[in-house]
């Protein structure tokens, strides 16, 4: 049967380019994950190993091998590297240790890392990239990189101080290699001589590690060391070689990087899921035109199970092709990305590309198995063909499908249970049970696909149809086949259903959140200047600017305070955190009204005020005490009573400026303003707060990941428009006698292939618009079970976004119908029917 | 037919009480009425009859290819009625080589592989010697290596007989075998045939309505209403014609 199987899929290799294009993107997606693993890993190695890059083995100490008998855990000190360092086969032996100090140059000052460096011991495991090793106590190194941020290079001289040692000027007198290990990477390295470094780290400090590298048997240098530390009483000293030592440092460090590789595990099993589909179609239909030969075969001897394996054989090479297409594509494209990476960003220049046979055999098999498992199903309608079926002379292609019971009670039972979850789990807001409900409803729904999706394509094919004949073949043709219409929609539901999910639950949360953050905060931004000393007329100065600046609306000005509660029942004195602003300029920028105090009034936060509390004595005044539902962080006075007040830090309470922004901006617009109140303000980011900024950062975070998530997602949709070609291709060409008759009755090309346009249409809008509803469905639960701990819940559905889903999927559609609609109309009325 | 002076099994096929309808109630059609009929080894015989005569039924049913609802069916003294589908399958394999009007040949491979289909199901090897007399009787040397598409009407059937004779099999089954092709042809393939039948002692059974076709034969049957109504000894065309004639009164 093989070369049946062979010639086969010589003769017919056009029917299968979609098959394999669809296998080949799917099966790269796994690879590609797998990849990103792996070469994280190595990435990872690469830099990690950086410290240990030349040496050959590492001391240090390991939690993991808890001190027995509660016996006190020692640690190690760099009397121990002086020790070790006068061990036999030792040939050099340095600390890693970095001890943070402040440099000062000229213009600004750096927080930087110290470490101890020996000329004669390796140079600490640094290298040089300029200049010498210092070899006076008052010779320092710097990383290159850092010495190009500071404006510093050799022969200048930097002030060095740390918490405990006074500045002191030291002579750079080289330039080290800067560190790519991600632990300390990002800080200024200096390297000092080893005993200066020791005074000014002092001397009880506790190296994180001893490396040693050996002049003789390595294993006998370990021994050595292991012995050393162990009649040291220093139990929880671990001796690896390097290598052992990066492999676990990697291990450790990946914990996160495998969780990423979980997340595109997911998507990518989906894109999988999505080509399965697409293969089963293929098959059936690539059956359903073989009937005749297939039954030829039965009766020239074929046994069933021979039929059958032919089918698997055909498919089972499908898949080893298109697989092993699919793992070079993903190889070529993440060895293309890490070329980019190397090319734009020198310093991720350690960024390796790393294959594992697993990470390559794994995708290859996979892919051979999602194929042959998805041509199972095709293969075993085959195999029940009819010998008698090859003495028809001219076999009707239609194929009639009915829907299993059991998959249709199978179906039913996990849609319903499932749902029933869902609710509950929204209901209640407890996300694990409605996310198990979406995982049994959704495939549920799959199941019953053949009951709903067939007669929703035919019932909007003829109310859309109106009365084009055209209209109204398509329409029928879309449904001819019920089974591989339902087919053909399911793999686009999936990927619309899933995206549109994803667009309305981030729509909702997004809304939400700011709904909930907009509650915690009095007004829209606050700017507090914390690092200055309360000057209004500077203060009142900066309001104005603030105000100048586009999409602000309003801003005054706060003073903060603190006054002691004179509460006759305590004998502590409590200080009470105090906001005092200008009436008539505060309510303007108040969200809430009742915040908004007035002389000889107090506004306090009901929730923390005894019941039916009246006045209060603050400072020495009694105040009335006003009542608000919102959320404040500081309890509220007028600048007027202020005055009257008796406060704690009169002299070193901080001023500040309090914005009312246009509330029609979104997020990257309050984005934008924030970074322009920062600089005209002159202050650090952080002081810059609010309800509005806190939107517009989760605003952001959630945008990020809708767009990762869809643009994973989009993998599965892209599958699916490939099945939906195919489908119609194939469909054309088992419809070939049939167009050529209604051309040869008066069809017009144009017709034929606006027909044609029209059913792949029909079946990918309808495919879509079930995908929507039922993703706008989910995405609110969803939603809803995530986020109704936070408070009210506001639904928000993204209607601009969802449509232009639904015209992505119908213009792809009339896209896929393009080259079937050519290829069905080159043919000539006489020619078609005269093909057998 | 002398069906009851011989037992069932000396004949290569032979049938008994064979019934078989189609539909339910009131669709239903008796196509078979209790059969009876037997076929003698190494002889041409033909099924003529008026389309809806029960012919291609009878012919799918002795090859295994439908089932009948009642009766017995031997084929080289095995009794196909109580075969499962792969021992029918095994017999169609081994015993039972077909010839169709639309020569049914696999398209996506060369004249020489459709020749050696069956066996190559079966996981045989082909007797060099046979296959080279079966081809050289056929004339079918020079087109070996050619696609169906790429030979005439008359060179497929040719194949098509070629395929059918190579495993030697205890009949042969042709269905109209020359009703796509011209007269011609057709009286070749025919004269094809019943060379086969004298020189390779080759039993072949034919269902036709063409009476220059089955005047190739060396006995004719004639069907009508599901029914054996009548068989012609060395037929001609006028005799065959005649005798059509007098079945549609």
């Amino acid at each position: 049967m093989l070369h049946v199987a062979l010639a086969n899929i010589k003769t017919y290799a056009r029917r299968y380019i979609a098959v394999i294009l669809a296998v080949a993107i799917g099966t790269a997606f796994l690879a590609a994950t797998l990849a990103v693993n792996t070469s994280t890993r190595a990435t990872l190695k690469n830099s990690l190993g950086d410290s240990y890059k030349n040496a050959d083995l590492v001391a240090f100490p390991d939690w993991s091998m808890a001190s027995s008998e509660g016996e006190e855990s020692k640690d190690l000190s760099m009397s121990n590297l002086d020790d070790v360092r006068k061990l036999n086969g030792v040939s050099t032996a340095y600390a890693i240790a970095y001890s943070a100090g402040e440099v000062h140059t000229a213009d600004n000052g750096y927080t930087v890392l110290t470490s101890p460096v020996s000329a004669e011991q390796n140079l600490g495991g640094m290298e040089l990239v300029e200049g010498r090793a210092p070899l006076r106590a008052n010779e320092v190194l710097i990383d290159d990189s850092h010495a190009k941020d500071m404006n510093v290079s050799v022969g200048d001289t930097i002030s060095l101080n740390s918490q405990d040692t006074a500045a002191k000027n030291y002579t750079v007198v080289g330039l080290q290699r800067s560190s790519t290990d991600p632990q300390i990477s990002g800080y200024a390295l200096l390297g000092m001589q080893e005993g200066a470094w020791t005074k000014f780290a002092g001397k009880d400090f506790v190296p994180s590690s001893i490396v040693v590298n050996a002049s003789g048997n390595i294993d006998a240098v370990q021994n050595e060391l292991k012995t050393y530390f162990t009649d040291q009483k220093l139990k929880n000293i671990s001796v690896l070689t390097a290598d052992e030592k990066v492999i676990k440092d990697v291990a450790a460090l990946t914990d996160g990087s495998d969780q990423l590789t979980m997340v595109l595990l997911v998507f990518a099993l989906i894109a999988l899921v999505v080509t399965g589909l697409v293969v089963v179609n293929t098959f059936n239909v690539v059956i359903a035109q073989r009937t005749r030969e297939l039954a030829l075969l039965r009766t020239l001897g074929a046994k069933r199970k021979q039929i059958r394996s032919s089918v698997l054989i055909e498919a089972l090479l499908i898949g080893i092709l298109a697989s092993v297409a699919g793992v070079a594509l993903a190889v070529g494209l993440m060895a293309g990305l890490i070329k980019l990476l190397h090319i734009y960003v020198p310093s991720m220049s350690y960024a390796t590309l790393a294959l594992s046979p697993i990470g390559l055999v794994i995708p290859v098999i996979v892919g051979i198995l999602m194929t042959v498992i998805a041509a199972s199903l095709p293969a075993r309608r085959a195999m029940k063909l009819a010998p008698l079926a090859a003495l028809r002379p001219f076999d009707s292609a239609s194929v009639k499908n009915r829907a299993g019971k059991l998959r249709i009670i199978f179906g039913l039972l996990l849609t319903l249970g499932g749902a029933a979850l869902l609710g509950y789990g929204a209901y209640k807001g407890e996300l694990p049970i409605a996310f198990v409900g979406g995982l049994f409803s959704f495939p549920g729904i799959l199941m019953l696909a053949s009951l709903f999706v067939p007669s929703s394509v035919y019932g909007i094919g003829k109310l859309v149809a109106g009365r084009s004949v055209a209209g109204k073949l398509a329409a029928l043709n879309a449904v001819r086949n019920p089974g591989r219409t339902t087919a053909t929609a399911t793999a686009l539901l999936i990927g619309v259903t899933l995206v549109s999910m994803i667009m309305v639950g981030g729509q909702t949360a997004k809304a939400t959140l700011n709904n909930s953050i907009a509650g915690e905060y009095p007004v829209d931004v606050t700017v507090s200047l914390f690092d200055q000393k309360a000057d209004p007329a500077k203060t009142e100065k900066l309001a104005k600017e603030i105000s100048n600046i586009q999409g602000v609306e309003q801003s005054t000005t706060f003073r903060s305070a603190t006054a002691v509660i004179d509460d006759p029942g305590s004998s502590e004195d409590a200080g009470l955190q105090l906001m005092a602003v200008d009436p008539q300029g505060f309510e303007k920028v108040a969200l809430d009204p009742s915040i908004v105090p007035a002389d000889g009034e107090v506004v306090m936060v009901s929730g923390y005020l005894k019941p039916g509390t009246k006045t209060m004595t603050l400072g020495g005044e009694t105040l009335k005490v006003k009542e608000s539902k919102a959320s404040l962080y500081t309890d509220i006075v007028t600048f007027d009573t202020l005055k009257t007040l008796k406060t704690v830090d009169a002299n070193s309470g901080f001023m500040g400026v309090l914005v009312k922004v246009d509330p029609k901006l979104d997020s990257a617009a309050i984005g934008k303003l924030v970074d322009q109140i920062v600089e005209t303000a002159g202050v650090e980011r952080y002081m810059v707060d609010g309800g509005v900024v806190q939107n517009a950062m989760f605003s952001q975070i959630i945008d990020v990941l809708l767009t990762i998530v869809s643009a994973l997602l989009a993998v599965a949709v892209l599958i699916a428009l490939i099945g939906v070609a195919n489908t119609l291709s194939l469909s054309v060409l088992e419809r070939t006698r049939e167009n050529s008759l209604l051309r040869a009755l008066g069809l017009k090309k144009k017709q034929l292939r606006a027909m044609l346009a029209q059913e792949a249409v029909l079946i990918g809008g309808v495919a879509a618009l079930l995908g929507l509803v039922l993703g706008v469905a989910y995405g609110l639960l969803g939603a809803q079970a995530t986020l109704s701990g936070m408070g009210d819940m506001s639904y928000d559905i993204p209607w601009l976004q969802l449509a232009i889903v639904l015209v992505v999927s119908i213009v792809a559609a009339l896209i896929a119908s393009i080259t079937p609609g050519r290829r069905a109309s080159k043919l000539s009325p006489v020619e078609g029917l005269a093909a057998e | 037919m002398t069906s009851e002076t011989l037992p069932l099994t000396d004949y290569a096929v032979s049938a008994r009480g064979l019934t078989k309808s189609y539909g339910h109630d009131s669709t239903r059609v008796q196509a078979l009425r209790s059969v009876d009929v037997a076929f003698a080894r190494s002889r041409f015989t033909a099924i003529m009859g008026p389309s809806g005569s029960g012919k291609s039924t009878l012919m799918h049913c002795l090859a295994g290819l439908d089932t009948a609802d009642a009766g017995q069916i031997m084929i080289g003294g095995k009794d196909l009625m109580s075969m499962n589908d792969d021992e029918l399958t095994m017999m169609r394999r081994e015993q039972i080589g077909f010839v169709f009007q639309s020569f049914n040949l696999v398209p996506t491979i060369n004249a020489k592989d459709n020749i050696l289909l069956p066996l190559s199901l079966a996981g045989k090897r082909h007797d060099r010697d046979w296959f080279n007399t079966v081809i050289e009787a056929l004339g079918l040397r020079d087109r070996l290596n050619h696609k169906p598409h790429e030979l005439s009407g008359g060179q497929q059937q040719r194949v098509a007989v070629a395929r059918a004779l190579l495993t030697r099999p205890e009949v042969v089954f042709g269905d109209e075998p020359t009703g796509n092709l011209d007269s011609r042809t057709g009286a070749e393939v025919l004269s094809l045939m019943r060379t086969s039948t004298r020189e390779m002692g080759q039993t072949i059974i034919m269902v036709t309505h063409d009476p220059a076709a089955a005047s190739y034969a060396d006995t004719v049957l004639l069907m009508k209403d599901g029914q054996l109504v009548g068989s012609i000894e060395e037929p001609t065309v006028a005799s065959v014609t005649e005798a059509l004639a007098s079945l549609a009164e």
